[in-house]
């Protein structure tokens, strides 16, 4: 029972912080960090959870972002649609993909999903027509909120973090009973042990390749915020520094942890904002911050925010032991 | 396309084909050995170019400019793999390919700072300007020397792992590394060596396109999905694999450019996905 | 050799390379007896469980369970027919707990539709009850809520076997239940599968003679991957062909 009470705990402060978080940064920079809060959201599962490790999350992104900016822009789809559809066609590439990239070991599923991501970087960048190419995708508009008698323009910045906040929080919900739920222990297990879930049953390929899907229709759908945010899909939205930032992001949070994801793309998009200003060969840092958290904290921040905790419980709990030993 | 076109495209694809060779074959030992993809491949592969650059603007020349760069890249191979990579290899083998990764940001972000974020372009050496009379056109003699060069360091590559005692071990080592280690072997100095030879072979691929394709901070970057395409379809730890894969894709991808320039670059990719779904093992892997 | 057993291989075989580890491996298992096999190391045991649940595929021969051929079938499909196994070395979720290794193996063999995926795993009290049973059978109760990996290795092979009991099987392929065990375990295992043995058809392998001796209905004896002796635990005490076997392997 404690564990509810700590985990709604948990909550509460995250939608404390979602609320306050632009009081801190811009509101510009505040919804871009639970737009990648969504991708990275989306990587954990089938990293942190699952085990496969892909580097090619952009792609999905990208494609997502691609599809909603262009069903908006040619067809004037509504908001909503638009949303669905960057998941859709994300969870599509992913469902295709993934039956290529999971078949392999997993030395071989890292490689290609590398792959794939560059190919269809080249795709994006090569057919201008579609893309833009390399100045990007202009023109993206962003339609009002329109659920039945509800009409909310989103035209400023606030307004449109407000509602980026809410998809995150819904989905947060939606990753955080996936990984409750039966697929969630599975994955779990096959990222344990994948020899012994079959053997207890489960046929592994499937699972993989549903939490791999799932994870595309997320990164999708933070796609088609993304290029609403700016109004423009540039082309390093499907390019594979994207693809290393989310990775990035899950690593430094903390694998495997729900809110590891969060503290991640926090973490990233604050670091890049405040250092990216001062020194432009910032992402050096981050090289150094990933080589350390490899090396010395697996956990990532996570890992450092409950040492940091424990730490701290131990000194109140025992504040004579330093005495007696010295 | 004329004939002259279509030799010119065809060289240009040895050419190239040979240094996605080399890069896979060092890109294959240590994913072979040391089971780990390295996404620091590609900086090291820009560093051998910028070390060349560097020596030879010392005044070392292009040959003694080759050596040094070779060395050095094999220096800081050894040095990753002694400083950082060992120490993550009780670990999930995950957490080595992010560590290579993070390795590539710092040496890519270095190199800009030290040299510029501009390339540069490079001569090559006197000896080797000008063009080679070949019947149908006029080649570069450089890029014939590459050819060769290459050629013969793949070949060499390959009889030293085939042929000789070291090369046996280090074949034991990627067939079976706990077997290896109970005959006796030093596993760990393999794998420093096998890593540090890898390096270099991708240092070496860097340096002798410098005066091909001249030198960016972005060049590794471009070549590192190729390498994997090159591992890809050669095969797990199979190193001719890599070598028949890598002249495959470097044709492959001038004959596209020659044909139909805006899709030469994806096309690679998906002759790597036609590769998997028809020979899943790759042209010479095993599995 | 009697009738249709509830397993029965036939001429089962499987190469590695050059070596040949499972040799025309005929036997047959009767419903609710246990049946144990026995053997020097590397006589062929666990690679012919291997060959059963689908881990492997024979280069020969056929196995067919409750008249069905199963031969083949992959690994993720065996616990679905009926037969759940258990490892020679213990190979658990190390970082989950006792309670959520069983469950996985309960819920894997309950009847999913869909929509129970929408649900909690924490929402499932019949499942719970089923798991929490199992748990209490093997005597890991205390346990229940720690990490697989926390275990004691005596803790860990009763996991093992309670992980395979959730498969809700009908055969147990049991390799070395109390391998690494001490005495007093070793007696407790023993113990259990006496119980297990009334309700469970189990295909044993063992190197402890005792526990075998005591405990099977049937034993086979293999040797280099081939069959050679078969008969009640008496037979086998008895005979010469098993001892030269055991002594010769044993120098």
């Amino acid at each position: 029972m404690a564990d509810r009470g700590r985990a709604l705990v948990r909550l509460v402060a995250l939608v404390a912080a979602v609320a306050v978080l632009p009081l801190f940064v811009r509101p510009v920079v505040a919804a871009e960090i639970w737009i990648f809060a969504i991708a990275a959201m989306a990587l954990n599962l089938i990293f942190g959870y699952t085990g496969m490790l892909s580097f090619g999350q952009a792609t999905f992104f990208g494609i997502g972002a691609y599809a909603g900016a262009l069903m908006m822009i040619h067809w004037q789809a509504p908001l909503l649609l638009a949303l669905a559809g960057g998941a859709v066609l994300g969870a599509l590439t992913a469902a295709v993909l993934g039956y290529l990239c999971i078949q392999r070991l997993g030395i071989y599923f890292i490689m290609l999903t590398f792959g794939f991501n560059q190919m269809f970087f080249f795709i994006a960048y090569k057919w201008t027509d579609l893309t833009g190419g390399e100045d990007g995708l202009p023109g993206v508009p962003r339609p009002p909120l329109a659920l039945g008698p509800l009409h909310l323009p989103l035209n400023t910045a606030t307004r449109y973090y407000l509602f980026v906040a809410v998809v995150f929080l819904l989905l947060f919900y939606a990753m955080k009973r996936i990984v409750d739920s039966p697929l969630g222990l599975i994955c779990r297990s096959i990222r344990e042990n994948p020899n012994r879930a079959a053997a207890i049953g489960y046929d592994v390929k499937l699972y993989k390749w549903i939490a791999f899907t799932i994870a595309g229709a997320f990164t999708g759908l933070a796609g088609v915020l993304y290029a609403m945010m700016y109004g423009i899909v540039p082309l390093e939205a499907i390019s594979w520094i994207t693809s290393g930032d989310i990775v990035f992001m899950v690593l430094i949070g903390g694998l495997g942890n729900l809110y590891g994801p969060l503290l991640g793309a926090a973490g990233l998009k604050w670091l890049s904002e405040a250092v990216s200003v001062v020194w432009q060969r910032w992402p050096l840092i981050l090289g150094v911050a990933l080589v350390l958290v490899v090396l010395y904290l697996r956990g990532g921040l996570v890992e450092a925010l409950a040492r940091l905790r424990e730490a701290l419980a131990r000194r109140r709990l025992r504040p004579r032991v330093r005495e007696e030993s010295a | 396309m004329s004939v002259s076109l279509l030799s010119w495209a065809v060289l240009n694809g040895l050419v190239t084909g040979v240094i996605y060779a080399l890069t896979g074959v060092g890109l294959s030992i240590i994913l072979g050995l040391l089971n780990i993809p390295n996404f620091a491949h590609g900086a090291l592969y820009a560093l051998g170019a910028y070390f060349l650059y560097a020596a030879a603007q010392a005044a070392l020349g292009f040959w003694g400019g080759l050596i040094a760069a070779a060395l050095g890249v094999a220096l800081l191979g050894m040095a990753i793999e002694y400083l950082g990579l060992r120490r993550l290899y009780g670990v999930h083998p995950d957490y080595a390919l992010l560590l290579t990764f993070g390795l590539s940001l710092i040496l890519t972000e270095a190199t800009i700072f030290v040299w510029g974020p501009t390339g540069f372009t490079f001569q090559p050496p006197l000896m080797l300007a000008g063009g080679v009379n070949l019947g149908v056109m006029v080649y570069p003699k450089y890029r014939l020397m590459i050819m060769l060069a290459t050629g013969l360091l793949v070949l060499g590559c390959w009889l030293f792992v085939e042929r000789t005692k070291y090369g046996a071990i280090i074949r034991a080592g990627i067939e079976d590394r706990d077997m290896a280690s109970a005959l006796g072997i030093n596993i760990r100095r393999v794998f420093t060596l096998g890593f540090a030879a890898g390096a270099a072979l991708a240092g070496i691929g860097g340096a002798l396109m410098l005066p091909v394709r001249g030198i960016a901070p972005t060049m590794g970057v471009e070549i590192m999905p190729v390498a994997f395409v090159v591992v890809v379809l050669g095969g797990l730890g199979s190193l001719p694999g890599a070598i028949v894969a890598g002249l495959l894709v470097g044709v492959f991808q001038s004959l596209m450019t020659a044909l139909w320039a805006p899709g030469a670059d994806a096309s690679v990719f998906a002759l790597m996905t036609l590769g998997i779904l028809l020979r899943p093992q790759g042209l010479l892997g095993q599995r | 050799m009697s009738g249709d057993g509830l397993l029965r291989t036939e001429g089962l075989t499987c190469d590695f390379g050059g070596l040949r580890a499972v040799d025309s491996m005929t036997l047959s298992v009767e419903p609710r007896t246990v049946h144990a096999l026995i053997g020097p190391n590397a006589a062929g045991k666990t690679t012919l469980f291997n060959l059963i649940s689908g881990e492997i595929p024979p280069t020969a021969g056929r196995v067919y369970f409750d008249g069905r051929d199963v031969t083949g079938l992959p690994s993720h499909r065996i616990p679905h027919v009926g037969i759940a196994r258990c490892f020679q070395r213990n190979n658990l979720f190390p970082k989950l707990t006792v309670r959520e290794n069983v469950w996985l193996a309960a819920f894997a063999r309950s009847r999913p539709g869909a929509l129970r995926f929408l649900r909690r795993v924490t929402e499932f009290p019949r499942l719970a009850a089923e798991a929490d049973a199992i748990i209490a059978e093997v005597g890991l109760e205390a346990k229940r809520g720690d990490r697989a990996e926390t275990l004691s290795h005596g803790q860990q092979r009763a996991l093992e076997v309670a992980v395979a009991l959730a498969g809700r099987p009908a055969l147990l392929l049991l390799d070395e239940p109390t391998q690494g065990l001490a005495p007093e375990a070793t007696r407790r295992m023993t113990e259990l599968l006496q119980r297990l043995a009334g309700r469970y058809t189990i295909l044993l392998i063992e190197h402890k003679m005792h526990v075998v001796m005591s405990i099977s209905d049937r034993i086979s004896v293999m040797h280099f991957g081939q069959l050679i002796a078969e008969g009640t635990p008496d037979e086998i005490r008895r005979s010469e062909l098993v001892q030269k076997a055991y002594l010769g392997a044993r120098r």
